[in-house]
């Protein structure tokens, strides 16, 4: 009644491992992937006060995150994630912490990966950050950042905050947040709910639209939704940027968008409708940008939000 | 019928067709069939079976399985009961997980070995592994299956359920995470499995009903519902266990917080895998025990 470690598993491993060596060595040299990982170890501490770095470190690329994670690697995978090292450290007497550190290629992703979930308190760590329940959530520079305790305690969260501090100190470079946060109109903008992804399971984890990708999401694409509140409005308004690799791209996707979700508009000069819940849906293309604001009160509001995106647009 | 190029969108919802019932839940009652066959599944809970250090009584979790298996099978005798699923001839695997922060409990995994031995099964016959079964010698040569995870949600299928336990039976798992892992159920249909499963137990001792990013496990969103939840069918387990996660995230929030994603895989199991029965009108759950805040 063992559980048995089999030596075919092994060796499917090791190839499975020359092979992506094989694959990376395309785009990314050898050296750099070494850098990458000796880049990683130095911004990990090896000590945080009376806590100790414990064990090897475990280091997973994007074709072996599955082994760690299961098939929540799938949301990283959506991102250009590159690398996670985690490392545990030890205390004694005191619930062990756990630090998982992604580089996720580039600072637009790792924003990206932080902006997925944001419910929880800013705690001023990096260049944005969010904890609860134990859990300590940042991103600076190409990089995000998870710790978290084995247990939460009044001293746990001390420490986890301590630990944030450390390791965003030691991440030298700041990155950029995703060029089309800019051209979001500011009024009413909730700047915690902003998301940032590329595929569509992520958009409809955030606003279902559809089972079936309607907008031609993909790895190519940038996408960005926004919540926003308007005085004398109960719900929530939601605006959905896309930027397509071309034209053409965003014309094909704006025209399956239409005929799937609002046939009614798909002839008529003005693409906006009241849907069944009695707010305003209003779509636009403009350029390699698609734009569709959701749930607006009124049809003046939701056209307002495109026209003050596109203006921002047109000033880049 | 559903037109053809209809896509499933949000406006369906709000119009409440029956794609909009899917996408929010499951116990659309079809109208126009006959006397439909009903899948059978026990809710079984006792308030004692984790003691206040968090330890899980083993006797007490001995005595829920074997309940569980006696109603199930409306026998009075749990060795009967066992019988009538497993032969002592049989080479068992038991399909456990061991996700590290909510893994099937050891006191389970104990009490189902144990009731295997009683019946006759030998030791060497009997195997338990997650991630190793593909080569697991036991498993590899196995003529009868135990499914055994606890019931969670799941980032990238809704929740991690019954149907989804069996994905360690395939090398490339992230192949099924496609369309919220809508196929899970073919899995269910490859040689080393197909016909093999005599039981699914989804242990709701403890349940994880929300979830915080991709990967993590979330103490405050962790019931202690002290429950087992067995069955034939992994299909009508996992729509039952789908319907307490919706119910407890309810209860917890004030209102219905969406999973992740949908759980869409065990709709699919049932209309097109045809594995077990997803529509909860047509799932007969019977209680036994402490039911106070059962919700169900």
């Amino acid at each position: 009644m063992e559980k048995i470690i089999n030596k075919n598993r092994i060796f499917i491993i090791i190839i499975s491992l020359l092979i992506l060596i094989a694959f990376e060595g395309k785009t990314t040299t050898p050296s750099s992937k070494v850098d990458r990982r000796i880049e990683m170890e130095n911004i990990l501490p090896k000590k945080v006060g009376d806590y100790k770095a414990e064990g090897k470190d475990e280091i997973y690329n994007r074709n072996t995150s599955f082994q760690y994670m299961d098939g929540a690697a799938e949301l990283y995978r959506s991102y250009a994630f590159k690398l996670l090292m985690v490392r545990n450290y030890k205390k004694h007497g005191y619930p062990s912490l756990t630090v998982e550190l992604f580089d996720m290629g580039l600072p637009e992703d790792a924003y990206g990966i932080f902006s997925y979930q944001t419910e929880d308190e800013e705690v001023g760590i990096g260049q944005g950050s969010d904890y609860g329940g134990g859990l300590l959530r940042f991103w600076k520079g190409k990089y995000f950042v998870n710790v978290f305790s084995e247990k939460e305690t009044p001293e746990s969260r001390k420490d986890i905050l301590i630990f944030g501090e450390a390791i965003s100190k030691n991440i030298n470079e700041n990155g950029l947040k995703p060029k089309l946060i800019k051209f979001l109109p500011e009024d009413g903008l909730s700047e915690r709910s902003i998301r940032y992804f590329h595929l569509y399971p992520i958009l409809n984890h955030h606003y279902f639209i559809s089972h079936e990708n309607i907008l031609n999401l993909g790895k190519n694409t940038n996408a960005i939704l926004a919540d926003y509140s308007f005085p004398n409005a109960k719900n929530k308004t939601f605006l959905l940027f896309i930027q397509y690799p071309d034209e053409i791209q965003s014309k094909k996707a704006f025209n399956r968008f239409l005929k799937a979700y609002m046939p009614e508009a798909y002839s008529s000069p003005h693409k906006k409708v009241k849907t069944e819940n009695g707010k305003w849906t209003f779509a636009k293309n403009h350029k390699k940008y698609v734009l569709v604001v959701f749930d607006a009160p009124t049809q003046e509001k939701a056209e307002e939000l495109i026209v003050e995106a596109i203006k921002k647009l047109s000033r880049k | 019928m559903r037109p053809k190029n209809h896509f499933i969108t949000r406006r369906d919802l709000f119009r409440k067709t029956a794609y909009g019932v899917l996408t929010i839940g499951f116990g659309l009652k079809r109208s126009g069939e006959a006397k439909e066959e009903k899948s059978r599944v026990v809710l079984i809970r006792d308030e004692n079976v984790i003691n206040k250090h968090g330890k899980i009584n083993e006797s007490i979790i001995q005595q829920m399985l074997d309940q569980g298996v006696c109603n199930l099978l409306e026998e009075k005798d749990s060795l009967h009961a066992w019988k009538r699923l497993i032969k002592p001839s049989d080479i068992v695997g038991i399909k456990s997980n061991i996700w590290a922060y909510l893994p099937t409990p050891e006191e389970l995994e104990k009490a189902i070995i144990k009731k295997l031995m009683e019946i006759g099964v030998f030791k060497k016959n009997i195997a338990v592994d997650d991630r190793g079964v593909l080569d697991n010698p036991v498993f590899k040569s196995s003529t009868a299956l135990i499914n055994v995870r606890p019931l969670r949600t799941h980032h990238w299928s809704g929740i991690g359920g019954c149907i989804k336990n069996y994905i360690m039976f395939v090398r490339t798992p992230w192949l099924y995470h496609g369309d919220s892992c809508a196929n899970l159920a073919s899995i269910w249909n490859k040689s080393i499995i197909k016909g093999k499963t005599r039981l699914n137990i989804l242990s709701l001792i403890y349940t994880q009903f929300y979830n915080r990013g991709p990967h993590h496990f979330d103490r405050r969103f962790v019931s202690e519902y002290k429950g087992l939840l067995i069955g034939k069918d992994p299909v009508a387990l996992d729509a039952v266990g789908a319907r307490l996660l919706q119910l407890q995230r309810i209860a917890y929030f004030g209102e219905d917080r969406p999973l992740d994603t949908t759980p869409k895989h065990i709709y699919v199991a049932d209309e097109k895998y045809k594995l077990g029965i997803s529509d909860l009108n047509r799932i007969e759950i019977i209680k036994i025990g402490w039911m106070e805040g059962s919700l169900i």
